[in-house]
């Protein structure tokens, strides 16, 4: 007993510190998904929606300068003053949203009536993008509007207040970062386990072991229990960067999420063992590893929600083993949802780790 | 030295699954702290001969008692008096040399003190390197290292010459004589007989599965001279080894 408790507490430190060492593991596990939620944190940030306006002013009236200052001060447009022409290519290219044409007699006064001549303000949106153009158009709409008002000093009858309000907007990065959670769950069980524990056979080192009186089976656990610990160090460290960089959302608990975690990685721990126990190398190992990985990757929901699949398709990716991971982190993170609540992901999770661990002994081999 | 006997092999067999029949019944006896020698071309039984002793692989027909400790009843408590050097040693990556003296230690629940054993094989500076720094002669002194972390009664060790140059072979020898020379026995395999002579106190020969013969290297000269053998040629006064030795002298070259 004592010294099955020696041999696993040291081959545990042994495998942690093997791991920190490989830098291509710990590029793998924890700064590659760092850098895919970095990316497309910065996408979903940039996705904000404004408008680029091409302005051309032929008009030299102080009227019409305030209306080219009053559309810069909308936090929605960005504005560009560019001659007709490069607006219109512009617009052609589609670098555009809006070209603004201010023609020579805006805001003149008419010498006989001493009053501001009636005109107009020209604009052509993109027809392939309408909706940018409709709704650049319809602030622009207003602002006419507010000037029309100044100059005919017409009386007030209807007004708006509108006020913003604080909410839980849930963005890009809250769907992203529970689905890249949950791969990075499955590539460090599957993946790391795998090339670790199948080099350690081409090795020789699983035989060295075997040489001496601890089981290697106590190698086996010492690498599950490093590959959970290195786990939820990517969980935390993760979801702490998106909520402090990317505004992720968590409103649920955390440790339900991180109990989530060590589920998951439990779960494709099996899968990872499986591999590493039927393979007789790398090139055995790497094919089979990609089979597992491959379809939920890209079915599970990770990257892009599962709604727009056939019904067919959805059902099968359902009881994948990755999309009930990343349902329930993102129940938790984006619902709040309590441990009861994920009662269905909890059991396909728990399901399939049965499953895989029974394979994984079945297929195991030592050599 | 003492006549107590440390390992008895008494018919040992081993038919693997496909049928083939690795060892053919071999037995011998070793005695406490002598150099036992395995010699035998590729391909003749010694590895399976050794594994099934170590524990590391199952008997098929015979017995193995080690210090009276049957192996094929208790295997573990065989392998915590062993140490093991495998013929394709290969370590943990990304550990130092130290590191993995002590996970090895651990193994056994041994506090064994790492430098000093690193010092008794001469890799003291060579303590906080890796394995794939190390050459071929300091891989195998460092692999004979982890076999000691135990405090053995007995090593084994299969071909830990192999693929060594003259001044890294010497100096293994050297090794070995002195762990010798502190009471461990040593078993251990090759196929280089002037090693086996220098070395082993006595030694068995094995072909095709068998122990064909059994006696001190010295007597077994004698046996082959009195069957007349003549040597087919002139037995030169030194060998063409005894020149490169005597040319790029002993040091160690790693």
């Amino acid at each position: 007993m004592n010294r099955t408790l020696t041999s696993l507490w040291s081959l545990t430190i042994a495998s942690t510190k093997m791991y920190f060492r490989n830098k291509s593991a710990v590029f793998f596990t924890l700064f590659l998904p760092l850098a895919f939620i970095g990316v497309f944190g910065l996408l979903s940030q940039s996705g904000t929606s404004s408008f680029t306006l091409d302005v051309t002013n032929h008009s030299s009236t102080t009227l019409a300068k305030n209306v080219v200052s009053a559309l810069g001060k909308v936090s929605a447009f960005k504005v560009n003053e560019v001659s007709e022409a490069d607006g219109a290519t512009q617009l052609g290219k589609g670098k555009a949203d809006l070209q603004v044409i201010i023609p020579a007699d805006f805001g003149q006064v008419d010498p006989a009536t001493h009053r501001v001549k009636a005109t107009k303000i020209i604009t052509h949106y993109n027809a392939g993008k309408p909706q940018n153009g409709q709704a650049a158009n319809l602030v622009l709409g207003q602002i006419v509007a507010g000037i029309n008002d100044q100059v005919t000093q017409a009386p007030q009858i209807i007004s708006l207040d509108s006020n913003g309000v604080k909410t839980n907007n849930l963005g890009t990065i809250d769907f992203l970062l529970p689905g890249i959670l949950a791969m990075s769950i499955m590539q460090l069980g599957i993946f790391s386990v795998a090339f670790a524990f199948v080099s350690m056979k081409t090795t020789g080192m699983l035989r060295r072991i075997q040489a001496t009186p601890t089981h290697p089976l106590n190698f086996v656990v010492a690498q599950g229990v490093t590959r959970l610990l290195i786990g939820l160090l990517q969980v935390v460290l993760l979801t702490v960067l998106g909520v402090w960089f990317f505004g992720f959302h968590m409103l649920g608990n955390w440790l339900t999420f991180l109990l989530m975690a060590i589920l998951g990685t439990l779960v494709f721990l099996g899968f990872g063992f499986t591999v590493a126990g039927w393979a007789k190398d790398e090139n055995q190992a790497a094919p089979i590893a990609n089979i597992f990985s491959f379809p939920m990757l890209f079915l599970s929901g990770i990257f892009f929600p599962r709604d727009a699949f056939p019904d067919w398709l959805k059902r099968i990716t359902d009881f994948f083993p990755l999309t009930y991971l990343a349902d329930a982190f993102r129940s938790i993170a984006n619902e709040g949802a309590h441990i009861t609540q994920l009662g269905g992901d909890i059991l396909g999770l728990v399901v399939w780790g049965l499953i895989m661990f029974a394979v994984a002994v079945k297929v195991f081999k030592w050599e | 030295m003492s006549q107590t006997t440390l390992l008895e092999v008494k018919n040992l067999r081993k038919t693997y699954d496909d049928g083939f029949e690795a060892v053919k019944g071999v037995s011998f006896n070793v005695k406490k702290g002598e150099v036992f020698g395995i010699l035998g071309p590729n391909g003749a039984g010694k590895t399976t001969t050794l594994e099934m002793i170590e524990g590391m692989r199952p008997i098929t027909s015979g017995a193995a008692m080690l210090d009276g400790i049957d192996v094929q009843k208790h295997p573990y408590a065989v392998k915590e008096r062993i140490g093991v050097q495998l013929q394709s040693s290969s370590f943990f990556p990304n550990l130092s040399l130290v590191e993995l003296l002590r996970l090895f230690s651990d193994l056994y629940a041994e506090s064994t003190n790492a430098m000093e054993l690193l010092r008794e094989v001469g890799l003291e500076e060579k303590a906080k390197a890796q394995v794939k720094e190390l050459s071929g002669g300091q891989k195998q002194r460092f692999s004979i290292a982890t076999t000691l972390v135990n405090n053995p009664v007995a090593v084994f060790l299969d071909e830990p010459t192999t693929g060594l140059d003259p001044q890294a072979r010497r100096n293994l020898w050297d090794l070995v004589q002195q762990i010798q020379k502190k009471g461990t026995t040593v078993i251990i395999t090759t196929h280089y007989m002037e090693e086996a002579q220098v070395l082993c106190d006595r030694v068995a020969i094995m072909d095709e599965g068998q122990v064909i013969a059994l006696d001190t290297p010295d007597n077994l000269i004698k046996q082959l001279l009195d069957r007349g053998f003549k040597p087919q040629t002139k037995v030169a006064p030194a060998t063409l080894e005894d020149v490169f030795i005597d040319l790029t002298g002993k040091e160690l070259r790693d």
